[in-house]
């Protein structure tokens, strides 16, 4: 059980690194994060139906899309978060709640309230681990957590425009006085960001179900991992995830499945209250 | 940051065609219950109930700069607590809205103090962590009937409960109006909105205060949902203590104009209309939601100060309609 909640930790922490980078990045916090899960698990969804083959061919395809779709609404991000504003981060938080209302109502006018759900050749098989079985899909989507993550790591740290992006994260102004393109900074990691949240809707929705209203248990998530994380700081973000499944399998087992998002919003406010920088006391 | 705010000039006497306005909008408010249908009466409780919470919120979100995200939560604990009072303790409505008030209000005092240390995206997470808990608490405990909700007596009065959301939505304004419009009380709050630092070394006790605004913007929205319980009869947690609350109050109080009085009022109004007329034409449907989700992010993107700033500006005016726009609409 305990496995099993490390399981799905894993591809929380994908969507986490993203959040966490584009607070980081641009201070902002997007509450449409779940709604960009939505939105990958329906496009797979859609690609499966129409085209056949097995959802995890379409992770990449799913990546670009995203990537895209990111590249395209970030001009406007950065025109709610800049210019002579009152309060440009609180404008942010308000654009992109826009952002997941709109995204929410067109899933659910054009869906509707229907349960969806993705078949992988995956689903149903398990692996038999020593004394443990695990789920073959839960295992896979693990494994795809931890391969992201290790990409994400690599490219932020050995790549140059990867050490650019932390720069910009650490600090905005001297990164721009030192010749950085903010802006341009700003548009690619919101469209990874996008990509890569897209990307872990396919497995999301192949793991668990599918249906438009689904955004804001994986908003929660994020949100959850990236305050114990300490906003803006990435690598604390993996741990965050493992908390995360650790406390889900443990309040389900121990205390009841009910109580779940209880412990989640409590240690999240707890945490806020008492640590704003997260438990590592690294974030900004 | 310069204070652009046409609320931080000195104030000036309001012209008299404003009161001949408020008092025709008030006169009509009296007896629209007359020629309408119940459905109608209905609809114009909604609206006015609405225009009441978003006005609320404005007080902490719009004058003090502090979004909250988690208001809904004010709104459930003031329902449930009339039910309770009924319920359980079989004493009348009118100590029921008193009570709820209270209670919402000293809710907000206590989380207050330790949740308006924090600022910006912060302040708004654990708002939003905090209803979110709120509603989970409600669907567990027995007292509150759990995911099931509560059956209240019911009383079939519709002008009872219009005459008595436009009662404590007026009182809301005026609260507005005389603390915040016309007061030390608000000038303080804009001084934190606008620069808190610089607030606390000229002497504001910003702490207290923020507090204070914080109490008050609950109060209300506590009081509201005890006469919402006690009009719909029948609650439970996701028609209390929902997210949608908190979504529509923001998405009003930011569509009309935040940190005014009467942009509120313009943004319920509108949204609130919007929303049933599409009911009405369509059945219950999602639509809504896209044109609400669009309007927001223009809002945000085009006309920061809302329908109000579009309004004040002169743009009935013949001859300077389009360059008035033009300074209100940024590209």
């Amino acid at each position: 059980m305990l496995i099993d909640g490390l399981l799905i930790g894993g591809l929380i922490i994908v969507v986490g690194i993203g959040f966490s980078l584009c607070f980081g990045v641009m201070h902002i916090v997007d509450f449409a994060v779940g709604e960009w899960v939505m939105l990958g698990a329906y496009t797979g969804f859609i690609l499966v139906r129409y085209f056949g083959h097995d959802p995890m061919i379409y992770l990449p395809i799913v990546f670009l899309i995203f990537c895209a779709l990111g590249w395209a609404i970030y001009p406007l991000i950065y025109r709610a978060v800049s210019g002579k504003r009152h309060n440009p981060v609180l404008m942010g938080l308000v654009f992109t709640f826009g952002l997941s209302i709109l995204a929410k109502g067109g899933a659910l006018s054009v869906w509707g309230y229907h349960i969806q759900s993705i078949t992988t050749w995956l689903s149903g098989k398990s692996l038999a681990l020593g004394p443990l079985t695990i789920p073959a899909l839960r295992f896979s989507g693990f494994l795809f957590g931890i391969l992201i993550t290790l990409l994400l790591m690599l490219f932020l740290y050995k790549t140059r425009l990867g050490i650019t992006i932390r720069a910009t994260a650490q600090d905005r102004e001297m990164a721009n006085l030192l010749g950085t393109d903010v802006r341009k900074v700003g548009a690619l990691v919101y469209s990874l960001y996008a990509g890569v949240t897209g990307m872990s809707g396919i497995l999301i929705g192949a793991l668990f179900s599918i249906h438009a209203a689904m955004g804001v248990k994986y908003c929660t998530m994020a949100f959850f991992v990236v305050v114990l994380a300490g906003m803006g700081y990435v690598p604390g973000v993996i741990i965050a995830g493992l908390i995360l499944g650790l406390l889900q399998s443990f309040v389900g087992v121990y205390i009841g499945g009910r109580y779940n998002l209880l412990a989640l919003f409590m240690v999240m406010y707890g945490v806020l209250l008492i640590t704003p920088k997260g438990i590592l006391r690294r974030g900004i | 940051m310069p204070l652009k705010n046409a609320h931080t000039q000195p104030h000036t006497s309001a012209p008299s065609w404003r009161w001949a306005l408020l008092g025709l909008a008030l006169l009509i408010a009296f007896l629209l219950p007359w020629p309408l249908s119940p459905l109608w009466i209905r609809i114009a409780t909604e609206v006015i109930m609405w225009a009441g919470l978003a006005q609320s919120w404005n007080i902490i979100g719009g004058y003090t700069g502090y979004l909250s995200f988690g208001h809904g939560a004010f709104f459930g604990v003031g329902a449930y607590m009339t039910g309770i009072v009924m319920l359980h303790l079989g004493w009348p409505f009118a100590l029921g809205l008193l009570i709820s008030g209270i209670a919402a209000a000293l809710m907000a005092v206590i989380i207050g103090y330790p949740t308006l240390r924090l600022r910006g995206a912060y302040f708004a997470i654990a708002t939003w962590a905090f209803g979110e808990m709120i509603r989970q608490i409600a669907t567990i405990l027995e007292i509150t009937g759990g995911a099931f909700g509560m059956q209240l007596p019911s009383y079939l009065n519709l002008p009872f409960f219009y005459y008595l959301f436009l009662l404590v939505t007026g009182l809301t304004y005026l609260t507005t109006y005389l603390l915040l419009e016309r007061s030390p009380f608000g000038y303080k709050l804009l001084a934190i909105r606008e620069h808190e630092e610089a607030a606390e070394m000229v002497g504001v006790d910003t702490v207290t205060i923020k507090i204070k605004a914080f109490a008050l913007s609950a109060f209300f929205p506590g009081v509201l949902g005890g006469i919402y319980a006690y009009w719909v009869t029948y609650i439970h947690p996701d028609s209390v203590l929902g997210a949608q609350l908190t979504d529509f109050m923001v998405v009003m109080a930011f569509l009309g104009g935040i940190g005014s009085l009467w942009g509120p009022f313009l943004g319920a109004v509108v949204v609130q209309l919007v929303n049933r007329v599409l009911w009405l034409v369509w059945g219950e449907g999602t639509f809504y939601l896209i044109i609400i989700g669009a309007a927001i992010c223009t809002v945000v993107l085009f006309i920061p100060s809302g329908i109000i700033g579009l309004l004040q500006s002169r743009i009935f005016l013949p001859g300077t309609a389009w360059k008035e726009i033009r300074k209100k609409v940024k590209w």
